[in-house]
């Protein structure tokens, strides 16, 4: 036998809370904390970092340390120098980052309509540029953050151990930084216009591999059959590897600057366009 | 200043002071893209303070119209305020933060408890995170929901969703509730539970508050107004006190011997012959005075002995709304 309350207490104060996008991304923060599915990725993660940032290292030892001299023309052969360096640093496993984000990213919106909340959200404050601008940003926030460490903590270590003659540039954040917001972007609107699609997560994720993996495929076939390099630019996630390659300017970048430019513009543009029509109100209601 | 109400097929229901009107609409239209014909057509109405009863049949509208005064539809024509505020104008957001909205589907986040959820839909409204988890803890003791609001919602039962909807349209004290099919799956005592809850919530928070429902059981017990919509139009409007006596004019005649056929045909002149049975005439009288029978049986040389006025039930005044050309 439920016990009610006697009566409600006063109401408390409105308009004093966060904005609606900020509150939006907040609770999938907890809901993707409650999904449990960091352990795995954060090993994996943390692993590709270790070893990124244990190359500062043996970089060091074998430009300082007498014993490593015969050693260190061998160790130019293998380990990529200069701007390749810098690009690579944010290369932690593409595949596993964009795994991962069609695991999250492709229940963000899916989820929603399998709940059938979304209408519930449309009749608070809520505006549907709100519930866009949350979903995409929380879609683009996680690979940023992801790649976050990856950009600033070898630069530290190199800082630290070789100063300005250190084989991390001192200018790299400044580059990276640019080209990570622009993959993580494509990534976040990649997953959220696939994810507005689906009816259920895992559809969503799905969705997500699909349009990634599809994208890529159809590239290399019109790449093979017309000998258009260019093409390439269709593919996501050649297009979120050439970023930080065309910012450390990179000799011969998978991607040339303009194809990269449309390619991204494409693709943002045409994933943002459709979580917009899937998820407006009226689409919602009926 | 007086508002003229609404019609009832033509009559004139009431007047309500413009002060205390929830919610006025004029010529309302609005149309589904995939439909041709509009799902709401030329709607005008206005109702005050209180608990409203939104009644018709499945399809009739009552939801098409609730999504409307949410702004979650824009109208293709017509206009309307809700709180004194235009429907989908600039101020259309902010409205939305005093209202509250329990829609007929089940809407919950799954995967998330009870109080997780209500403190969501709270900070939605524009509470602080503080705020919003005490009054999600509030409202939820409120509704009922005490220790098993730290659950996730999947294991509830139907009774204990619906008041997780309740309570996540009440967790920022709104003026005015929007209540769809609120009974919907519950059993009789799960249904008084929640009907209990509506008339607390209006007499102790002030909340005016939209019911609608199919169930006229439902309506009947809460409401203190009613809407009767069918095929998108409004059939019938009005407080249910005045409905009842507007279309209400029913009464049995008794006479003592049976009528002849002059006679019979002269009982048009007291209104609209329903059903004659065994010397037991029931009418739809012109005039809402039953004295006028007595007058009308001596002047005609009938002896009437008796006249019982027929207090309709509601789902009486439904279907004689729904259906006025058959008096059923």
């Amino acid at each position: 036998m439920p016990i009610y309350a006697p009566t409600l207490p006063p109401a408390p104060e409105l308009h004093q809370g966060h904005p609606p996008a900020l509150v939006l991304m907040r609770f999938d923060l907890t809901r993707l904390w409650r999904q449990k599915i960091g352990r795995f990725f954060g090993f994996t993660f943390l692993l590709v970092l270790l070893w990124k940032v244990a190359r500062i290292y043996i970089d060091h030892l074998l430009q300082t340390n007498q014993a490593f001299k015969p050693m260190q023309d061998f160790a130019k052969t293998i380990l990529t120098q200069g701007a390749d360096f810098q690009a690579d640093l944010l290369n932690p496993a593409s595949y596993l980052l964009w795994f991962l984000v069609a695991l999250v990213g492709g229940g963000l919106v899916a989820r929603d309509t399998l709940y059938r909340v979304r209408p519930l959200m449309y009749a608070h404050p809520v505006a549907p540029k709100d519930y866009l601008l949350a979903k995409l940003g929380f879609a683009s926030a996680l690979p940023f953050v992801i790649l976050l460490p990856f950009a600033l903590l070898p630069w530290l270590m190199s800082l630290l151990l070789a100063g300005l003659n250190g084989p991390v540039w001192a200018t790299a954040p400044l580059r990276l930084l640019p080209a990570m917001a622009i993959s993580s972007l494509l990534m976040g609107s990649l997953a959220v216009g696939a994810s507005s699609m689906a009816s259920t997560p895992r559809a969503g994720i799905g969705w997500v591999l699909g349009l990634v993996l599809g994208a890529g495929t159809l590239a290399s076939m019109i790449h093979g059959l017309t000998g258009i390099k260019a093409v390439d630019a269709l593919n996501p996630i050649m297009l979120a590897e050439t970023w930080p390659q065309l910012f450390v300017g990179v000799d011969h970048p998978m991607v040339a600057w303009l194809p990269a430019v449309l390619g991204t513009a494409f693709h943002i543009g045409l994933w943002t366009f459709v979580a917009a029509r899937r998820t407006r109100p009226s689409e919602v209601v009926i | 200043m007086a508002y003229s109400l609404s019609h009832i097929e033509g009559h004139t229901v009431a007047a309500f002071n413009l002060e205390l009107i929830l919610i006025a609409f004029e010529n309302l239209e609005v149309r589904y893209a995939a439909s041709a014909a509009p799902a709401l057509k030329g709607l005008t109405l206005s109702l005050e303070r209180g608990i409203v009863g939104l009644l018709g049949p499945n399809g009739a509208g009552k939801s098409t119209l609730l999504k409307t005064l949410l702004g979650l539809l824009t109208p293709s024509r017509g206009s309307g305020t809700v709180l004194g505020v235009a429907l989908n104008g600039p101020e259309a957001a902010r409205l939305r933060a005093r209202i509250g909205y329990m829609p007929e589907y089940d809407a919950l986040i799954e995967d998330a408890s009870a109080y997780e959820q209500v403190a969501f839909w709270g900070e939605l409204s524009g509470l602080a995170p503080e705020s919003a988890r005490d009054r999600a803890h509030e409202v939820l003791y409120f509704v009922g929901l005490d220790e098993s609001r730290y659950r996730p919602v999947s294991g509830y039962s139907t009774g204990m969703r619906q008041r997780v909807k309740l309570a996540q349209a009440l967790v920022h004290s709104p003026e005015l509730i929007f209540l769809d099919e609120p009974t919907n799956g519950l059993d009789p005592d799960g249904r008084r539970r929640m009907l209990d809850l509506v008339l607390r919530v209006h007499a102790e928070q002030g909340t005016g508050v939209i019911l609608a429902s199919h169930l006229l059981g439902d309506v009947e017990r809460v409401a203190d107004q009613l809407v009767i919509l069918d095929q998108g139009q409004i059939k019938a409007a009005g407080s249910m006190a005045g409905l009842r006596k507007a279309l209400a004019k029913r009464v049995e005649l008794r006479f003592l011997d049976p009528l002849d056929v002059t006679q019979e045909a002269a009982l048009a002149e007291l209104g609209t012959v329903l059903e004659a049975r065994n010397g037991l005439y029931d009418l739809e009288l012109t005039e809402a005075d039953p004295g006028g029978a007595f007058r009308w049986a001596e002047g005609r040389g009938a002896t009437l002995v008796q006249v019982t006025p027929r207090h309709d039930r509601l789902d009486e005044v439904l279907l004689r709304a729904l259906h006025p050309q058959t008096g059923a």
